[in-house]
């Protein structure tokens, strides 16, 4: 294996050195940046019938091997302006060294190669030594080109923490950073590893991950646009978080969320996570044109799958043909016809103790009694209301006399009912199976909505709308993918559909997915991913930085069937991530970016993680998981910010100190506590959120309601357990003396206030 | 301690200390030269403008109803606009509501002032102040939708993450106000404006360069105010600790991330005094306020942030921006061109004409920029929704300049018969941001900030020419 290894490290470093002029490095930034938005893929954009982004279109003007034949070289070295390429108005020009660039090129035979990201990833050998961790071998690897040293591993204290806070968003607590240290004594490696499965045990795991899912998802808690009203599809959230605890699958987890309705006997919970796609604002304004709105929800379905699964800019093709990806709008509008046909119901959800069919079958039979009772009863109840007067008539309650006033043959059955409850079935039997009837018909209309997607019945048809706009519809079009990627095999007995498009997704031929989920989840642990434009794999995305360790990565991911919480652990174990976060000098003089990963990058938590710390640390937290959304305490005047003004009743009990995701987000007026520190607004899918660093931030953590909650809370722990301790618990290392010291001044209530606002306690190091 | 012991040079002193005693690693230095940024000082070459206010009509506002008159359309209404202006042209809503048939001014229009401008009768105040002003017809831009044609208002590219120009600019000069944001930014109008909070962003500058938001009702930021129980000196001695203790980290670590921390945090503790002075203009002379067309000091609205404006640029903030939005008018319910735009015209026209007015009279208009504009304007075509508007347009369109060494009694640019595109003098958007930075003492191509191996300029990698015509 050692062997090989280096085989494969010398054979690259063959190749890289006779291939020449590498194309996708060297030649398709200069095409792409100076020639293809007037020779590019968008034929309506052409000019002059030339393109210049395939070879083919490309030799009407180069000759390979022949630049002095070339008319392409002719035209970007010619003095004369009215040839000359870009032209002058463009406002372009290449440089000296792009023109040898290109010379060359043509010189050495003018070869093209597939973008990067459309061609299958292929598993590269693992250049060093055998023992070592494939991720370090590889990061190992391009830092020793580069001349620098990796540095050490962090100190234990502050490695526990990271792995804890990157793995469940929750800090350790003492004893566990005790055991910890306790452990490595006797096996740092073992006592690490342990430490990373019980991490990925916990049941905070969901949460964590579950976040990082749901911003991708758009998730938040109302409708959006001018009117936000609440709605409810908190099961999705839930489901989200249930599906990463129970180790579900990659692909199992996509075909869930994009056609869990379609698969054979689909269950509760399958249909629950097609929510994913409910996540879409709903426009609630008076005199808009609900198609419209309509069409804009697939706009954004169709956006949102191209860029969390294909990591492509899809949505640029809704208008005209994409102007740098191989993507015609006829094929953006294929995509539309898989995510254009399904009703959007929503799904009473019932606890699990509750037996539904029981009930239902139950209130069934009730309900024929009743009305049998009724019947039997009918003379009565007219004797009844015939001896009725005015002054018993006042003793009764509106919505009786209300019913009074219909005739008896109109009555509805709910109206009979609860006149009969309130004259001759007062007692008795009447009264025995009207309170059964009562009581089961709560539990059954009780249960909690969730919003869905449903396959409509009769399929919707799908046509190309120019310039993306639905009053103009054009060619009909059938569900299909775009020809850049792997080819998609339509079934033949019936129209494809989103379980369809699911499965190509997950398909092992496509060259896509798999690096984008795991540059996604690498971003999460270094604060950037290997392909820094995480949401844009395509011509105008970065490269990788280290593209034979994301190739690497993504084969292991599908080949190991997709395993989540595996890929975590691969990246956990690495000494890559283990390293100290500490600048050094030459790595600042070098790498100021860290680009290369000789350090870890300390990262400033997630807005939600935040207040999870801070909960965590003054003891306060909930530790439990999922259920409605909750109502902490905001600042005043908040709510009154959008069109229609929201009541915020702030939640009572262990509610009001739950984990940062549970908050209720209305998607006009979120919380502005999680805001200023960058949580995503809901409004489309987030890839990546920034990290600011404010004056604001400062001010929520020393002013805000819940956080100087969590301050009086955490100066009581100082009062009993000492200063040490609250230290402990908000950085997870112990306190240097001259630390101590200015600490030690303070009174309890500041000290903790002080110990909230530390950089340390808002940043993963 | 007194508080006000502890301004931005206590603690250059404070950080000095500590890093020439402890920085034996020697990863300090970056992080002090960041602390120490010193206010102003960095131009390029001298300076003719320290301060920015770009009061920014968020959706588009027509030039053709307010600053570019066009005769030839009230002749024409109604008839197709000749083929050569559109062909190959694209437009928002093409072929939907777009149409091609020419629309006529919906108002008349009148010289004014010795320079002769024409100016609507829908702006009577900014029509009293044309030889103050500058006034540029032929502006372009790139593209057509709002959020995107804001962004590249703001950034110079249409992309999420790049460095607004409030950013730029107090990153190239630095703030010369230590208890309020460099960059700070005032709404009005019935929503945020579309893009939200990345039109003020700093992309890949130092996150301490984005705007920060002053809220117009209530704290003017949140959380602004310490917690009832908590008497100023604590408050004080919590922020010290914090800041020795944020000090020790940054000196162990070495992370640029942590001074940023440090700034922000002195930054908020005396924003928790200034903050609520600067918002409170019960101070302010009642022909100030009538200047202004403020009736009520403490109703929010565009007039009272354009006073906020002034007193905000005398305080020292570097750049200032006011978005005031529902200016596309469409011809949609809430958004036409009979009732709405004369109402928002109405709006802006007294308060941005007083604004003018007043730095003059306090003489800060001399180092002042003030800018009015949209991230585009509108088409000499009529669009039809539930009644006649205008679709977006981005060849020509008005913005107009004052003070700060622009020009005054100017109009610049000419655009052809109907107003489509210019005829002479066209301003791309980064001639525009290359202008102001000019006039800031800042060469544009040397702003820069270099990122994954490119090197990132507000005025981006085309040519960007500096309007000299324009200045005096």
């Amino acid at each position: 294996m050692s062997f090989l290894r280096l085989l494969s490290c010398f054979l690259f470093a063959i190749s890289a050195a006779s291939a020449g002029i590498p194309f996708n490095r060297d030649v398709r930034p200069i095409l792409a940046e100076n020639c293809f938005a007037c020779h590019g893929f968008d034929k309506k954009g052409r000019k002059a019938d030339l393109r210049l982004d395939t070879r083919n279109g490309a030799l009407a003007v180069i000759r390979p091997g022949k630049p002095q034949d070339s008319e392409l070289l002719a035209r970007v070295v010619t003095t004369d302006e009215e040839e000359l390429m870009p032209p002058k108005k463009s406002g372009k020009q290449l440089t000296a060294e792009q023109k040898e660039t290109l010379r060359k090129w043509i010189e050495e035979g003018a070869g093209y190669e597939k973008h990067w990201a459309f061609e299958p990833p292929a598993a590269a050998l693992i250049p060093g030594r055998a023992e070592e961790h494939p991720i370090d071998a590889f990061i190992r690897n391009r830092l020793t080109s580069e001349g620098l040293a990796a540095s050490p591993e962090a100190d234990p204290a502050t490695l526990i923490r990271r792995v804890s806070l990157d793995l469940t968003g929750l800090p350790p607590g003492t004893a566990e950073v005790d055991a910890f240290l306790r452990e490595r004594q006797k096996d740092p490696e073992k006592a690490y590893r342990d430490l990373v499965d019980r991490l990925l045990g916990s049941a905070h795991y969901g949460e964590r991950w579950g976040r990082w899912w749901l911003d991708q998802a758009r998730y938040a808690d109302s409708n959006g646009y001018s009117i936000d009203a609440p709605r409810q599809i908190w099961k999705f959230r839930d489901w989200v978080i249930g599906a990463l605890n129970s180790g579900m699958t990659f692909d199992q987890f996509t075909v869930e969320q994009l056609a869990g309705d379609l698969l054979p006997g689909a269950t509760e919970s399958q249909k629950i996570a097609t929510g994913f796609h409910r996540n879409t604002q709903i426009n609630q304004e008076g005199g808009i044109d609900k198609e419209q709105f309509r069409i804009d929800s697939v706009f954004d379905r169709v956006a949102t799958t191209g860029t969390v699964w294909l990591g492509l800019t899809v949505g640029c093709a809704q208008c005209h043909d994409h102007k740098f990806d191989p993507i015609e709008q006829r094929e953006y509008y294929q995509l539309f016809a898989f995510l254009n046909s399904q009703d959007e119901p929503t799904l009473k959800v019932f606890d699990a103790s509750v037996d539904v069919s029981g009930l239902s079958e139950e209130l069934k039979e009730l309900q024929q009694k009743l009305a049998a009772r009724m019947q039997e009863q009918a003379e009565e109840l007219a004797a009844w209301e015939a001896d009725l007067t005015p002054a018993s008539r006042k003793t009764m309650p509106a919505a009786t006399l209300k019913i009074l006033e219909i005739a008896p043959g109109k009555r509805t059955f709910a109206q009979s009912r609860a006149l009969f409850a309130a004259s001759i079935g007062a007692v008795g039997v009447f009264r025995e199976l009207n309170d059964r009837y009562a009581e089961v018909d709560t539990v059954l209309n009780g249960g909690v909505t969730t919003m869905i997607l449903k396959e409509a019945a009769v399929p919707r048809k799908t046509h190309v709308l120019i310039k993306g706009d639905f009053t103009r519809p054009a060619e009909e079009v059938n569900p299909g993918t775009p020809a850049v990627l792997h080819p998609f095999s339509a079934p033949s007995q019936r129209r494809a559909n989103r379980l369809d498009l699911a499965k190509w997704i997950m398909s092992p031929e496509n060259p896509i997915t798999a690096r984008v989920i795991v540059n996604r989840i690498w971003q999460q642990y270094f604060g950037r991913g290997l392909v820094e434009t995480e949401n844009d794999f395509g011509m105008q995305g970065t490269a990788p930085t280290h593209p034979e360790l994301l190739d690497w990565l993504a084969v292991s991911f599908r080949e190991g069937g997709w395993n989540v919480k595996e890929l975590h652990r691969l990246i956990v174990t690495s000494a890559t991530y283990r390293k100290s976060s500490v600048q050094r000098p030459e790595l600042r003089e070098k790498d100021p970016g860290n680009y290369l990963l000789a350090r870890q990058q300390r990262l400033r938590l997630d807005a939600e993680i935040v207040r999870d710390v801070a909960l965590t640390a003054s003891g306060l937290i909930s530790s439990k998981i999922g259920g409605p959304p909750v109502y902490p305490p905001i600042p005043d005047g908040v709510m009154g910010q959008g069109q229609v003004k929201r009541t915020w009743q702030v939640s009572k009990g262990e509610d009001r100190y739950r984990r940062g995701l549970y908050t209720f987000v209305y998607r006009a007026s979120p919380p502005p506590s999680l805001t200023v520190f960058d949580a995503p607004d809901g409004f489309s899918s987030c890839t990546r959120r920034t990290r600011s660093n404010t004056p604001l931030q400062a001010l929520t953590l020393l002013n805000d309601a819940a956080f100087y909650e969590c301050a009086k809370a955490l100066s009581q722990l100082i009062q009993r357990e000492g200063l040490e301790t609250a230290f402990r618990r908000c950085t997870s290392r112990n306190p240097s003396d001259a630390e101590l010291a200015v600490l030690s001044p303070l009174a309890a209530a500041d000290a903790a206030r002080v110990l909230l606002n530390l950089d340390e306690t808002v940043t993963r190091e | 301690m007194n508080p006000q012991n502890y301004s931005s040079s206590a603690l250059r002193d404070l950080t000095r200390r500590h890093l020439f005693s402890r920085c034996a690693m020697g990863v300090g230095s970056m992080a002090l030269s960041s602390l120490m940024a010193a206010p102003g000082g960095k131009t390029h070459f001298p300076a003719r403008a320290k301060h920015v206010i770009f009061l920014f009509m968020a959706g588009g506002p027509s030039q053709l109803e307010m600053f570019d008159h066009k005769p030839k359309l009230t002749e024409l209404n109604g008839q197709p606009i000749p083929d050569s202006y559109v062909k190959g042209k694209r437009f928002a809503f093409m072929d939907s509501s777009h149409r091609s048939d020419l629309l006529g001014p919906r108002i008349g229009f009148r010289q004014h002032g010795q320079s002769g401008a024409w100016v609507s009768d829908y702006l009577p105040h900014l029509s009293g102040i044309v030889d103050d002003i500058a006034i540029v017809k032929t502006c372009k831009t790139e593209l057509f939708n709002h959020a995107p044609a804001k962004l590249f208002m703001n950034t110079g590219s249409g992309l999420f993450g790049r460095p607004s120009m409030g950013a730029w600019i107090t990153y190239g000069l630095g703030s010369e106000c230590d208890d309020l944001p460099g960059f700070v930014v005032l709404q009005s109008g019935p929503r945020g404006p579309r893009g939200g909070s990345v039109l003020w962003g700093s992309g890949m500058l130092p996150t301490t360069y984005q705007g920060v938001p002053l809220r117009n009702q209530g704290d003017p930021i949140v959380n602004l105010s310490t917690p009832a129980d908590v008497s100023e000196q604590r408050q004080r001695q919590v922020v010290d600790a914090v800041r020795e203790l944020n000090l020790k980290r940054l000196i162990e670590t070495g992370d640029d991330e942590i001074s940023t921390r440090i700034n922000a945090y002195e930054m908020a503790y005396r924003m928790q005094t200034s903050a609520p002075e600067l918002m409170d203009i019960s101070g302010e002379g009642q022909n100030t306020l009538d200047l202004y067309g403020i009736k009520d000091p403490k109703e929010p609205s565009y007039a009272r942030n354009c006073l906020l404006a002034r007193r905000l640029v005398e305080r020292g903030v570097r750049f200032v921006q006011l978005y005031d939005t529902n200016w596309d008018h469409h011809g949609g319910p809430t958004e036409n061109l009979q009732k709405h735009l004369p109402e928002k015209c109405r709006d802006v026209d007294q308060a941005s004409a007083a604004l003018v007015t007043d730095l003059k009279q306090r003489g800060l208009l001399d180092d002042t920029i003030v800018i009015w504009g949209g991230e585009f304007g509108r088409t000499p075509m009529g669009e039809v929704r539930e009644s006649t508007g205008r679709n977006h347009h981005i060849d020509a369109f008005t913005m107009w300049f004052a003070g700060g060494g622009f020009r005054r009694g100017v109009v610049y640019g000419e655009t052809d018969e109907f107003g489509f595109g210019a005829v002479e003098h066209p301003v791309h958007v980064h001639d525009l941001h290359a202008t102001i930075l000019h006039q800031l003492g800042l060469e544009h191509e040397r702003l820069s900030v270099r990122s994954q191996g490119l090197d990132f300029r507000l005025t981006g990698v085309d040519p960007a020419h500096v309007v000299r015509d324009l200045l005096s």
